[in-house]
């Protein structure tokens, strides 16, 4: 495994100019933001003026200012990137979809609430990432902002029960798997509860059709078929399994595809 | 470990919790108050102004997929929008062009690739003179590592082995690079006043 060590002060300035050009890999960004929260608060000012600075500056960009319709149509292709994304989220949340909504009109409260619904089920995927970076035991206020009573809700609804028994169980920590091609599309957590051995996968957003093994290795090398994940029609799916409770807290996680290959590491 | 609480009547935040849900208020408070520096970003990274707007369009999309993201404890709103700015325009780049091969980089080191992707075509037009300009002012590793990473989109671990330099060098010269010709921009528009 790979380990970053903290950057100092002058490579987390570099970095942060970096970042404010969008310049940064996924992993240095989120190197860059565990550092920036743990820096003093002085820097972390200084950080901010500075990206704000850059992020202001336009003494090097071009005069052109846009056509007057183009607030328009930023605005209808929020809309329908809004509306999409609500009737693709339409199956899962079980509620009724607004039939024929016009994107000129006001919202109706069926939109709105369908918004909010893709917006949370987005902002859980937000957050089990986090949990991936900052580990159990650096919950935060974020999280818990955004793991309220009716997240968590909704999630049980989609993928069962368990879902709360390993969200923020610290006897369950959850371990993130990427992509080994490098796409960032979505998600998957597995977590295994080392005092009982009952084991958890959590996916979203895979890619349709989308099917692989969900394999653990023990410390002695031995491979373990602990789930098998085929993505449907929602963007959500979950697993249980169980291990024996002696390697629970022991084993290293990979996805192998259809065709033997590691798809998730 | 965070320090303070979510302000939550912090008025850009609450501003970018409605942009999450889609309320069209919200998205053309951020358009107006935006709009225009998006655009013009796009403008100095793309070639043509129906392909800038194509793009502001996206990233106004991209923006409300990534509102709720938003935490004004880490940086203030113009940074997180123009960062996805960047980012968007960077990634356009990566996409739509086949850049050129390394040896053939090595080749023409140092030099403007007037058959390279779209976006280097930005040096040649009168609008990013002055952006040309400052460029030529750097020192020649910081130039090339920004027309590089920065309008040809290569990925820093790219240029850092296209230049045969250490990332960590790379890195500090792309920091040092952008630093500096934010400062001479700036001397050249007071310049003029």
């Amino acid at each position: 495994m790979t380990t970053y060590d903290q950057p100092d002060k002058k490579q987390l300035l570099e970095l942060a100019v970096l970042d404010a050009h969008g310049l940064l890999e996924p992993l240095e960004s989120d190197l860059f933001n565990s550092a920036f929260l743990d820096a003093p608060d002085s820097l972390q000012k200084e950080i901010q003026n500075i990206q704000e600075q850059l992020a202001l500056d336009a003494s090097l960009l071009p005069d052109d200012l846009p056509n007057a319709s183009l607030r328009r149509r930023v605005l209808d292709a929020v809309a329908k990137a809004a509306d999409d994304e609500a009737n693709r989220l339409a199956p899962l949340a079980l509620i009724g979809a607004r039939a024929g909504a016009s994107r000129h009109n006001q919202l109706s409260i069926g939109t709105s609430a369908w918004r909010a619904v893709a917006m949370v089920l987005f902002g859980v995927s937000v957050v089990l990432a986090a949990f991936a970076i900052n580990a159990v035991d650096r919950a935060n206020d974020i999280t818990k902002y955004a793991l309220n009573a009716d997240v968590e809700q909704t999630m049980a609804d989609l993928v069962g029960a368990e879902f709360g028994e390993f969200i923020r169980n610290p006897s369950a920590p959850a371990v993130g798997l990427e992509r080994t091609n490098g796409d960032p599309t979505g998600y998957i957590r597995v977590a295994i509860n080392e005092r009982t051995g009952a084991g958890y996968v959590f996916a979203i957003d895979l890619k349709d059709g989308e099917e692989f093994i969900i394999q653990g290795t023990t410390p002695d090398g031995e491979v373990i078929e602990l789930a098998r994940i085929t993505a449907g029609n929602t963007p959500v799916v979950a697993r249980t399994f169980s291990v024996d409770v002696a390697i629970a807290g022991s084993l290293t996680y990979k996805g192998v595809n259809t065709e033997g290959n590691i798809a998730w590491s | 470990m965070w320090r303070w609480q979510l302000p939550t009547n912090e008025p850009d935040y609450r501003l970018m919790r409605r942009v999450a849900l889609g309320e069209e208020e919200a998205v053309a408070e951020l358009y107006d108050r935006f709009g225009p520096l998006v655009f013009k970003l796009s403008r100095q990274f793309l070639t043509n102004a129906a392909e800038s707007e194509d793009a502001v369009q996206e990233i106004f999309v991209r923006l409300w997929k990534t509102a709720d993201r938003f935490d004004p404890r880490k940086a203030k709103l113009v940074t997180w929008v123009m960062l996805i700015t960047r980012r968007h325009l960077i990634d356009r780049i990566r996409k739509k062009t086949v850049r050129p091969k390394q040896q053939e980089l090595g080749e023409h080191h140092g030099e403007i690739a007037t058959d390279g992707p779209p976006a280097s075509k930005i040096w040649l037009e009168e609008r990013n003179q002055m952006l040309l300009q400052q460029l030529q002012t750097l020192p020649e590793l910081q130039r090339t590592v920004i027309e590089r990473a920065y309008f040809q989109g290569f990925t820093l671990r790219e240029v850092s082995r296209q230049l045969d330099a250490p990332l960590g060098t790379v890195k500090s010269a792309l920091s040092r690079g952008l630093l500096r010709l934010r400062e001479r921009g700036d001397k050249e528009i007071s310049a003029f006043h």
